[in-house]
């Protein structure tokens, strides 16, 4: 089976450099070719390239690049956020996040959503993907149901979940109302239970994207390799654990990715559910939470900065780290320098 | 080659454009004598959304060359969105004040209109001193106040009255027992808005202005050292009294005035027995009944004295809602502030909002027994003090409203509280 493996890789490999020739980037480890001259970039090339994506630039330089170098500069300030910073503290802020019980909870919290998003979600997800995967009735249905829930917006979820699940809400009330009046709890300010509802709503909420993701990588499963497999006497668990997981690991590790990304930046499900206040005393307080809750609604616009940076460079380590041991060959050659074969 | 070149052009026109637009034009233009103003106010209900557009349409109609745009600003979300705008420059020109610590950053930074020497005659016949003070800051004034909120417990007779509870009560004890009465009566006792912190933080400032001096209070606000054993017995004190759980259940997560849910909405549908609270929440309750009209069997008593503090007795706190004229703003924006002061005004917004009005000529209006009470308490009271929150400073205030919610949720205990409030000084 590895021998498969091999070639759909070498196979997608040839694929990048024919896409990478087309784009016509010069590519020092390929044979030119004869018939396409290679372009150096003249004066006009360069115009045309500034006048195609200036714009773009422009807008990403704008509202990306030049906001985190405010919040980098504004993090080395005491500042209340009226009129221009003045009070220069240095490395202040940064000594006092590190060493902030509250920053530790709210990162530990990060920590647990994201090991517990790839843990619940990847398997549920591809189990229900496999499912869809064949023909079956009532087939478009549940892809709609399943998908439904990441398409709504997450303040309607928060607003409608966070008045359902409260203590004389709807969920508790349905649970009495079918005699298991014994289960209901405070699922929204308990400490030993929000995080996992929080869990739980994440799952329900992200799992179909997880899905469709799934799904459109099965679709790139050849037939053939099911039908190959069939006739060698394999057997439905053998061919998924063999065949389809190998097949669908590049869509796994991308999905991964997006989770993993996801997960350190989660603020708006869990602002709206538990207010910027009662997250850090219910235990679900995210690094977003508690920057807007230390930064913004205190006032203190300096620390606030300066805790975005620190959200900002823990996402980029683990973002480069995933990218450069887990992605490395779905996206060789696009960051990682290509080596001469 | 031509095409390039008009491209090149195209391009360079559209970064400048859009390098200019970042500056955008100030919101007043005085063009021809007209002059066109934005007021900022939180008030989301009919009524008090209501004031605000006859108010500009009144005073547009006695002054043809000024148009006053009122926009409508969730309260939750005011206090961001306001600091944002006015350190963007396009600030509104008239905006809700909430005084205090804030008051005096937008002051030190140079955002306010000084409207000392502005206050008409009417005006300052008609307002105490005791009103201006709390807009006052460095010896000038910096806001029109234009209405009195002192805090204290809205309460439903009715459910009073069915626990078979006949006079409000005076003191700590007398509530722990009500509170026994009202819980087997099968109502909550006492509406908690946990989810939005200052309301659960309230009780904690109670507790201190009973348990401190008033020299203690105004000492703190300026050292926040929080040192004094009375900060810290007024801890215990709340959490001993929370020990006996009067709140209604899931006040973590339930909001203070949003909804049948909030806390305000627990009072307003006989859910719940009482709330502690400003004077703005007679309205706000009113908005939240069944037939959005105000609670007929509402009634307010000041907060229960406690034996062995060192608060005077009878001490109040409270707030008083003003508005302020951005630096930038025209100079018809204080004659707006002098107009909405004055008496047919005052009388309007008290109306409109069912809080007691500042104009001591409007408050001869009032008629409802609560809000009459609020007045006598508020008159009476040997010690006024401002929100400690607000005297406290955005940053300690916040601190202490988050260290109230985890003690009442059990996560810390009254000493945590007291070292939240002394950690956050690092922060800010």
């Amino acid at each position: 089976m590895s021998n498969t493996r091999e070639k759909t890789s070498t196979e997608k490999g040839s694929k990048a450099d024919l896409a990478q020739r087309g784009g016509g980037g010069a590519n020092a480890s390929l044979p030119p070719k004869p018939r396409r001259r290679r372009r150096g970039f003249g004066w006009a090339g360069r115009m045309e390239i500034a006048i195609l994506a200036g714009p773009a630039a422009l807008v990403f330089i704008g509202f990306v690049i030049f906001p985190v170098v405010m919040a980098a500069y504004y993090g080395f300030f005491r500042w209340n956020g009226y009129g221009p910073p003045t009070d220069f503290v240095g490395l202040q802020n940064y000594f006092v996040i590190v060493t902030d019980k509250a920053f530790q909870e709210a990162l530990g919290h990060n920590l647990f959503i994201l090991v517990m998003s790839l843990v619940l979600q990847g398997p549920a997800a591809i189990l229900l993907a496999l499912l869809l995967n064949r023909k079956m009735r009532g087939q478009s249905l549940i892809r709609v149901l399943i998908f439904v829930p990441y398409v709504i917006s997450e303040v309607v979820v928060g607003t409608g979940l966070s008045l359902m699940l409260s203590t004389n809400g709807a969920f508790n009330g349905f649970l009495e109302s079918i005699g298991l009046s014994s289960w209901a709890h405070d699922w929204l300010a308990d400490p030993s239970l929000a995080i996992w509802t929080l869990m739980g709503i994440l799952t329900w909420k992200y799992i179909g994207f997880a899905v469709i993701l799934f799904l459109a990588g099965l679709q790139g499963v050849p037939e053939e390799l099911y039908e190959a497999a069939a006739l060698d006497g394999a057997s439905y668990w053998q061919i998924q654990w063999r065949i389809t997981l190998p097949l669908l690991a590049p869509t796994l590790r991308i999905w991964a990715f997006l989770s993993v990304i996801g997960a350190l930046q989660l603020f708006d499900l869990v602002y709206i559910i538990w207010g910027q206040y009662v997250a850090s005393t219910a235990g679900t307080s995210t690094m977003a939470t508690y920057m807007v809750s230390n930064g913004r609604d205190a006032g203190n616009f300096g620390y606030g900065n300066a805790v975005a940076v620190v959200i900002f460079l823990i996402s980029l380590i683990i973002a480069l780290f995933y990218q450069r041991f887990v992605l490395r060959r779905d996206t060789q050659g696009a960051l990682t320098e290509r080596k001469a074969k | 080659m031509k095409a390039k070149k008009l491209l090149a052009g195209a391009a360079v026109l559209v970064a400048g454009m859009m390098a200019l637009s970042a500056c955008s034009a100030p919101s007043s233009n005085s063009s021809n004598g007209k002059v066109t103003m934005t007021l900022w106010q939180n008030s989301t209900t009919g009524p008090g959304q209501q004031f605000w557009k006859d108010a500009a349409a009144s005073f547009h109609t006695k002054n043809p060359n000024v148009t006053i745009k009122v926009q409508t600003v969730q309260n939750e979300a005011l206090d961001g969105k306001l600091q944002t705008a006015l350190n963007s420059g396009d600030a509104p020109d008239i905006f809700l004040q909430r005084g205090g610590g804030k008051m005096a950053a937008m002051v030190q930074a140079g955002q306010l209109m000084d409207i000392t020497g502005k206050l008409s005659s009417d005006t300052k016949a008609n307002i105490s001193q005791g009103s201006f003070k709390a807009e006052t800051y460095q010896g000038k004034v910096w806001a029109m106040p234009l209405s009195v909120l002192p805090g204290g417990l809205f309460y439903s007779k009715d459910l009073f009255s069915k626990a078979g509870i006949n006079e409000a009560p005076a003191t700590i004890d007398d509530l722990s027992a009500d509170v026994t009465k009202l819980k087997a009566t099968g109502v909550a006792p006492i509406a908690l808005g946990a989810k939005d912190a200052w309301p659960a933080a309230h009780w904690y400032y109670w507790f201190a202005l009973r348990e401190c001096s008033g020299d203690t209070m105004e000492k703190t606000a300026d050292s926040k050292d929080f040192s004094d054993p009375c900060w810290l017995k007024a801890a215990e004190d709340l959490q001993a009294f929370a020990g006996e759980k009067p709140f209604n259940n899931g006040f973590l997560t339930t909001s203070a005035q949003q909804g049948a849910g909030s806390s305000a909405g627990l009072v307003a549908n006989h859910k719940a027995a009482m709330e502690l609270m400003g004077a703005w929440d007679p309205g706000v309750i009113g908005s939240l009944t069944p037939d959005q009209k105000p609670l007929p069997d509402l009634g307010f008593y000041p907060f229960p004295e406690l034996s062995g503090g060192n608060g005077q007795p009878g001490s109040i706190m409270g707030g008083v809602d003003g508005y302020s004229c951005s630096a930038k703003a025209p100079k018809q924006c204080a004659d707006f502030l002098n107009y909405i002061a004055s008496t047919e005004q005052q009388t309007a917004y008290y109306k409109a909002y069912n809080s007691p009005p500042v104009n001591t000529e409007a408050q001869k209006a009032v008629t409802e027994p609560y809000l009459k009470d609020v007045l006598a308490a508020y008159n009476k009271a040997p010690f006024v003090s401002q929100w400690l929150d607000t005297i406290l400073g955005q940053n300690i205030g916040n601190a202490l409203n988050v260290a109230v919610v985890d003690m009442l949720a059990g996560k810390s205990d009254p000493k945590g509280l007291i070292q939240a409030a002394n950690d956050a000084a690092k922060k800010g």
